[in-house]
């Protein structure tokens, strides 16, 4: 029986519970949270065996095998490597952490210690995303992806999270990096970094202030994000993230040289994009019939689903979750690759840094041009020395500022 | 104060008075009651987004009267041990926004767990009211047409409701009375029923929802527990007021209370026609039943929202009581049902023009 602890006894930290018992073969054997009183709500509400004040006090008297770290993003680090060095392995909820230097510390102590390291970007692993998955495997492609869309909406206007978030000046979302960004995007980066082969992507980044949160006198929260992804020269990315774009939405698309798919994560659709064309007028005629039979496909598949009682709003969460604990009885490879991992950390540094970057009022665009060429060195170097199980390499990212990927010449200009 | 007032009253008008969510639908009319009693010293907690054109109003209104506002998050113990310095008697109605369990809990628990460790530091604290809900009650063990009342269990296992706010008031009033058992803090208890009125003017769940698509009218000819949003205030004052209440839990509703049926009927001859369809109690009851069965065969594919605990608690059939309220703390509904729904279904038209 595989021995589970939940440290952070927030809103997400109910999901985490709900799916982790739904998994056969392991039990929630405390929770924690620096607030009593939330551990003990989270305690009483689902079968756990007890509950703690204290990571240490959790560690040493619960003994778990697996730790899930639902806390805030800045606490991550600290946790987890507390963790990690006292022999449990780690699923933490996204983002991984604030920056790619600790998550490549993680990684390289997790593979010191024979550990496994996980981070909650679930959405990869819904029944959608996993059907997508094999159909890329199995070549419908035609060959390395040309270019990817990862769109990834969300609404401010109703959520009680956003209100409390603008109304505190002192909020926590607003201590990190990134800000609102940081603590949302990741999903849709993943998503891309999952198909890019390169460790050094260029990235173009350029985010606002929507008109909405300027009216409403706020100033930093940037809602608004588009960018560009390239891998030399063959591959290439946008990723958007809009509050503002109706329908808010969340579908990914992916092209190769022969056929296309398109993903709804919020309809559970996935439609292929054949490449070949009919003939004149057929064109305009058969396709939408093949669209139609393909989403109609969807409905089917989902209803079975759901039927078969397996189409819980977290499915992804529970199948992260179980292909992780999986991994750790088996000894077989992590759900989501380490390289994946720190690809998508490194994509969101490089994106918070431009953000930085252009709010920055004094900075010159030959400075800019500077650091961008420093920043691309940098990344090299720090490639070619980062293998996942090399803690030497890990050590010495962590004190390699200034972090972030290679970009475009010029880009400080274009941000 | 008129006299007898001051004869009764565990303060004086001088004696500082502070009231959480002072700038919310009930929390502004409590601080009208407060200054239209003499009180002249309100230190009001607000969260730094809220809106205080109301506090304003008041304030221009009553000028010999101190109105201190506070803004601030009771999340924070610094914010706690600013708003509670010195004060008489807390009035502590600041609500927990969130939809899920934990939202919920912080914002209703560990706020006033906050406010109660502050409290605990000040000598000169008289009383401590906590505005709770009928939501806690369970009404689950009694037969119809039975009457709901103070000494009526309140739900045991509330997160099996399905309903965080239900789960969170429940623990809300645990921690207050275990306060006041363990360190002496002089609370009382005020759970008022439905309070409508102008700047609320969403339908009560008791009476249907609109979740589906098509407004399904649950509540039949079930008796709805109404208050109107100033003889809440009133109760609420003169529960933090009153000689000799320490340790009480007061239920608030009106008298004249409405049918659920004569209320939507109400409803749409006042302020618009909508297309509803009447559920009979015992179908309402049967979907409870079945939602809840499936929610737990398929593992909570569906979330168990609707169940026989949430029926027992918003759909059964009950009589609802406020003699206790109008016998200890001297309350009467100032407001008629009738006068109140012609204040609320105007409220409701002017909101409707402006939609």
């Amino acid at each position: 029986m595989l021995r589970v602890a939940i440290v952070g006894c927030g809103k997400i930290a109910d999901a985490h519970a709900s799916q982790i018992q739904r998994i056969s073969g392991c039990e929630i054997v405390g929770v924690c949270d620096s607030e009593p009183l939330m551990a003990r709500q989270l305690y009483e509400r689902f079968a756990v065996k007890r509950y703690f004040g204290d990571l240490s006090d959790l560690l040493n008297d619960a003994r778990p095998d697996v730790v899930h770290i639902t806390t805030p993003p800045e606490s991550h680090f600290d946790i987890a490597r507390s963790c990690l060095e006292r022999g449990c392995h780690v699923y933490v909820e996204k983002p991984l952490t604030l920056h790619a230097e600790e998550a490549q510390i993680l990684v390289a102590l997790a593979n010191e210690r024979g550990l496994k390291l996980t981070v909650g970007h679930d959405d990869q692993f819904s029944h959608v995303a996993r059907r997508m998955r094999s159909l890329v495997q199995s070549g419908y492609l035609g060959g390395r992806p040309v270019h990817m869309e990862s769109h990834f909406g969300h609404e401010l206007e109703d959520s009680a999270y956003a209100r409390a978030l603008l109304a505190d000046k002192q909020h926590w979302v607003r201590r990190l990096p990134g800000k609102l960004l940081h603590n949302v995007i990741s999903h849709g980066i993943a998503r891309i970094a999952e198909f890019l082969s390169s460790d050094a992507p260029q990235v173009i980044a350029y985010g606002f202030v929507s008109p909405l949160l300027r009216g409403m006198g706020e100033e930093e929260i940037v809602d608004e994000l588009r960018v560009i992804i390239c891998e030399d020269e063959r591959t290439t990315a946008y990723f958007t993230f809009s509050s503002q774009m109706r329908p808010s939405i969340h579908q990914f698309r992916i092209y190769g040289p022969k056929n296309g798919l398109f993903l709804d994560q919020d309809q559970e659709t996935l439609i292929r994009l054949r490449g070949g064309r009919f003939k004149s007028y057929l064109e305009k005629f058969i396709p939408p019939v093949i669209f139609a039979e393909q989403h109609l496909g969807n409905v089917m598949t989902n209803v079975r689903g759901f039927l078969a009682r397996d189409f819980h709003m977290r499915s992804g969460m529970r199948y992260l979750s179980e292909s992780f604990y999986r991994s750790i009885r088996e000894g077989s490879p992590v759900p989501i690759p380490y390289r994946e991992i720190l690809l998508t950390a490194r994509i969101m540094d490089a994106i918070f840094d431009q953000l930085d970057t252009r709010r920055s009022p004094v900075i010159s665009k030959s400075a800019a041009r500077d650091q961008t060429r420093a920043y691309h060195a940098a990344s090299v170097r720090q490639n070619e020395r980062a293998t996942p199980d090399s803690s030497t390499a890990s050590a010495s990212v962590g004190s390699s500022r200034p972090r972030g990927l290679g970009r475009c010449p010029g880009e400080g200009e274009v941000v | 104060m008129v006299g007898s007032e001051r004869d009764t009253s565990i303060i004086g008008p001088d004696d500082p008075i502070l009231v959480t969510g002072a700038t919310g639908f009930i929390g502004s009319r409590l601080v009208e009651n407060l200054l239209g009693r003499g009180f002249r010293n309100l230190r009001c907690f607000a969260r730094p987004s809220s809106h205080v054109a109301t506090l304003d109003a008041l304030a221009g209104r009553h000028r010999g009267a101190r109105i201190q506002l506070v803004k601030g998050n009771l999340l924070s113990r610094e914010d706690c041990a600013v708003a509670t310095r010195d004060v008489a008697v807390i009035f502590h109605l600041a609500v927990g926004g969130g939809k899920s369990f934990p939202e919920a809990f912080m914002n209703s628990v560990i706020t006033t767990r906050n406010l109660l460790e502050a409290s605990l530091r000040e000598t000169c604290l008289r009383r401590f009211v906590n505005i709770s809900s009928f939501a806690v009650y369970s009404n689950t063990q009694k037969p119809r047409w039975r009457l709901l009342d103070e000494s009526c269990p309140v739900e045991t296992r509330p997160a099996l409701r399905g309903e965080a706010y239900c789960f969170a008031k429940v623990k809300q009033d645990e921690l207050v009375t275990e306060y006041g058992r363990r360190f002496g803090i002089p609370y009382v208890i005020v759970r008022p029923g439905y309070v409508y009125g102008p700047g609320h003017e969403e339908i009560s769940a008791r009476v249907g929802i609109g979740t589906f698509g098509v407004f399904l009218h649950l509540g039949g000819w079930n008796t709805l527990p109404f208050t109107y949003v100033d003889n809440c205030a009133e109760a609420i004052a003169l529960a933090g007021l009153k000689k000799g209440v320490e340790g009480k839990v007061f239920n608030v509703v009106d008298d004249e209370l409405p049918s659920s049926r004569r209320f939507l009927r109400l409803y749409k001859q006042n302020v618009r026609r909508f297309a509803s369809i009447g559920v009979p109690r015992v179908v309402s009851y049967a979907v409870c039943c079945l939602w809840e069965m499936y929610s737990k065969w398929s593992d909570e594919q569906l979330p168990p929202v609707f169940n026989r605990r949430r029926w027992h608690a918003y759909w059964k059939k009950t009589r609802y009581s406020n003699e206790r309220t109008k016998a200890q703390l001297g309350w009467t509904p100032k407001v008629s049902m009738e006068e109140g729904f012609r204040r609320y279904f105007e409220s409701c038209q002017a909101r409707a023009r402006h939609a």
